[in-house]
């Protein structure tokens, strides 16, 4: 059957709209991975401090960003400390403003509760640089300050201060954290990635190299339930569900047409 | 809302419906958008990596090093004047000499993934494949447990098996190369599911701005 | 000068890189670290090669007067305003800032939300089960695809109330993610890395010189 791309267009920028409109809400479940990345945290003592690396940019906020906040309210409830760092440069301005949003709302305070450190080039000598001293790779945090004025960062100085390391991610950036800081720092790893890597992370799931992981929207959702905070990554999974729906729909109709084509030819 | 908050809105809302005209056909709104796009992520990644790359990479330590701060800053002129050569792009008769930082950063990670690479991806994989048998061994690991590790294991020799071009893929090697097609066919199937969730989530995120931020049909 | 200095000095720094790796000697881990922080100097340098590549291509369109160059004098426009703009006043200006959240973000996540419209209708013209892999393919992905949306349990658990297995969508999803996928993608992982590990020695020793480019 010959239908205009057109008209699936319209169709699926209707099964977003009209549940948008609608608001629809039903129960999400949480899965394994999901569970094991909030229950280390949970068990993390107050004044732990994770350091959480932003690797997405504005192409992948939409899957990131309401994990990333979903985390950083548990950080904050729980006072554990929160250093962010970003190996994308179109990230900065992104999550220096998504870190003040959660921070206001939470009322953590800069410089002792969270420090946003910024961007710098260079993946793998980032992340190795961290491990020898954090200060040779950042100064200075996001706002120019320096990093031996920073009171939260006083007593830390590399990997072995830092009790868990969340990248979320929308690229390889997380191979490279797992090659390099888990491997050669025995770093502690967890993970928040886009749809697009979320198969490829189940091997190191299982071999211990992540201790967790959030899979796209879907995660979000999980996080924010469990964290009990819903927001929009609740929000649009059930959004999200009819676009599926529908694209299962199509893919079904795509085949009987298929078939019933085949058979007359046949 | 403040005035330039609202005018960013429309922007961003002008900007938007202009890509998502290229669902009708291509049109002059999209290719502005498009190359728009294009020049400002350039602008801002030039902006940021001058910030918060050369600066405090280059800069900072050129200035300790002409300044005297530090008795080991000389040495930091080096790596300085082998990453200028990166300019040497510039004047098409000197280009080879930006092969000299290209040759150290290849170096270098080359160098530092052999290692890292070698048991992150090779041994720790090979230990998570084998790992489970040490518990069916034990007898800690259930009937289903079994059943999983035995799959996985048979999954992970027959993809390798696949890939495996320096023999010939006939008898019993054409059998082991087919079941791993079929291992990569769900997991290209798995990638191809959880892709569409990940599209379809930054589509959503954009309605959701056009009907909440924009329209203010939603709250 | 041109090909035997870039062939000694990956020699030097790829040999140094591993054999610190192996060794705690505080010499060692002198060279470790000085290492990293000249690639950390050095790295940064390399925005030079996009940026003069991207300025080129698009002064060629414009000079030679292409289909569309006009657009060209665009990406130069949004271009210069972003660094005029960031390079005086820093990148926590508040124009640079309102141009970023404002025109890039809403045009960057647009733009590849696009996929969302086009990966729909590729999966209904494609997606046949042609063969015994296309089925295997269509399935897991219908699977996958139900089972990360509360939507999948729920017509599940509407459809098969009388029975007491529930969640059922989500947990095959989840049982595929975790056993053939991950057999699969540790078999690929394992492929790839044996290479990427070829590869760097061959490069270290030399035999593989592509990244030195053309010419004498």
């Amino acid at each position: 059957m010959n239908m205009d791309r057109r008209i699936v267009f319209i169709l699926v920028a209707l099964a977003v709209i009209i549940p948008m409109l609608l608001s629809v809400n039903l129960p999400v479940s949480v899965s394994e991975p999901t569970q094991k990345f909030y229950d280390y945290v949970e068990a993390l003592p107050a004044g732990s401090t994770i350091m959480i690396a932003f690797d997405y940019g504005p192409s992948s906020l939409a899957e990131l960003n309401p994990m990333a906040k979903a985390l950083l309210k548990q950080c904050f409830d729980k006072d554990i400390r929160v250093i962010g760092i970003t190996l994308v440069v179109d990230a900065p301005t992104l999550v220096s403003d998504l870190i003040q949003e959660v921070a206001a709302e939470k009322e953590a305070v800069e410089g002792e509760d969270y420090v946003f450190l910024g961007y710098r080039p260079g993946d793998v000598q980032v992340i190795l640089g961290i491990g020898t001293d954090i200060a040779s790779v950042y100064d200075t945090d996001y706002n120019g300050t320096a990093i031996s004025e920073i009171p939260m960062m006083q007593n830390i100085t590399n990997y072995d201060q830092i009790d868990l390391l969340v990248d979320f991610a929308s690229s390889d950036t997380i191979e490279s954290w797992i090659i390099y800081a888990n491997v050669q720092y025995n770093q502690k790893i967890a993970a928040g990635v886009t749809g697009v890597i979320i198969a490829q992370m189940f091997p190191y799931l299982q071999t211990g190299q992540l201790v967790g992981l959030l899979s796209g929207i879907l995660g979000a959702a999980e996080y924010e339930n469990l964290v009990g905070a819903p927001a929009k990554g609740m929000q649009w999974i059930n959004v999200e569900s009819f676009v599926h729906l529908l694209i299962v729909v199509l893919v079904i109709i795509g085949n009987i047409t298929y078939f019933i084509h085949r058979a007359r030819e046949e | 809302m403040d005035f330039w908050s609202l005018i960013g809105i429309w922007v961003a809302a002008f900007l938007t419906l202009s890509i998502y005209s290229v669902l009708y056909q291509d049109n002059p709104f999209y290719r502005f958008a498009e190359h728009l796009f294009v020049g400002v992520s350039v602008g801002y990644g030039i902006v940021l990596s001058i910030y918060q790359g050369f600066i405090p990479f280059a800069w900072k330590p050129f200035v300790a090093a002409v300044e005297g701060e530090s008795s080991s800053g000389f040495i930091k002129l080096i790596p300085i004047c082998i990453g200028l050569l990166f300019f040497a792009r510039l004047s098409p008769r000197h280009t080879w000499l930006i092969r000299y930082p290209i040759a150290i950063l290849i170096g270098f990670g080359s160098g530092i993934a052999i290692p890292n690479v070698l048991r992150a991806n090779i041994f720790e994989q090979t230990r998570g494949t084998i790992a489970p048998f040490a518990a069916i061994h034990a007898g800690t690991l259930s009937g289903w447990g079994t059943f999983e590790a035995i799959l996985m294991v048979i999954g992970v020799i027959c993809t390798l098996t696949y890939f495996f071009f320096s023999v010939e893929h006939r008898g019993p090697v054409k059998w082991l190369s087919k079941v791993g097609i079929a291992f990569l066919m769900i997991g290209f199937g798995s990638a191809f599911g959880n892709t569409v969730m990940g599209r379809v989530a930054l589509l959503i995120q954009r309605v959701d701005f056009l009907l909440s931020d924009w329209l203010n049909i939603i709250s | 000068m041109k090909r035997q200095v870039p062939l000694v000095l990956c020699f030097v720094f790829g040999i140094a890189m591993i054999f610190t790796r192996f060794s705690p000697h505080s010499v060692s881990q002198w060279i470790y670290e000085e290492v990293i922080s000249w690639v950390l100097i050095i790295g940064p340098f390399a925005l030079v090669l996009a940026t003069v590549t991207l300025i080129q291509t698009h002064t060629t369109r414009i000079r030679r007067r292409t289909e569309h160059w006009q657009y060209s004098l665009v990406v130069f426009a949004g271009l210069t305003i972003m660094v005029v703009i960031g390079i005086r006043f820093g990148p926590q200006n508040s124009i640079f800032e309102w141009l970023y959240n404002n025109v890039q973000l809403p045009m960057d996540a647009t733009m590849f939300s696009l996929l969302a419209f086009f990966i729909a209708s590729a999966a209904y013209r494609a997606f046949r089960a042609r063969t015994f892999e296309a089925s295997l393919l269509l399935i897991t992905a219908v699977v996958v695809m139900m089972g990360n949306v509360p939507m999948g349990d729920f017509i599940w658990n509407s459809i098969m109330s009388w029975s007491p297995w529930a969640d059922k969508v989500s947990e095959a999803r989840q049982w595929i993610l975790d056993n053939p996928n991950l057999s699969a993608r540790r078999g690929i992982i394992l492929g790839v890395s044996l290479g990427v590990i070829s590869q760097s020695i061959r490069i270290i020793l030399g035999i593989e010189r592509s990244y030195l480019g053309g010419g004498d």
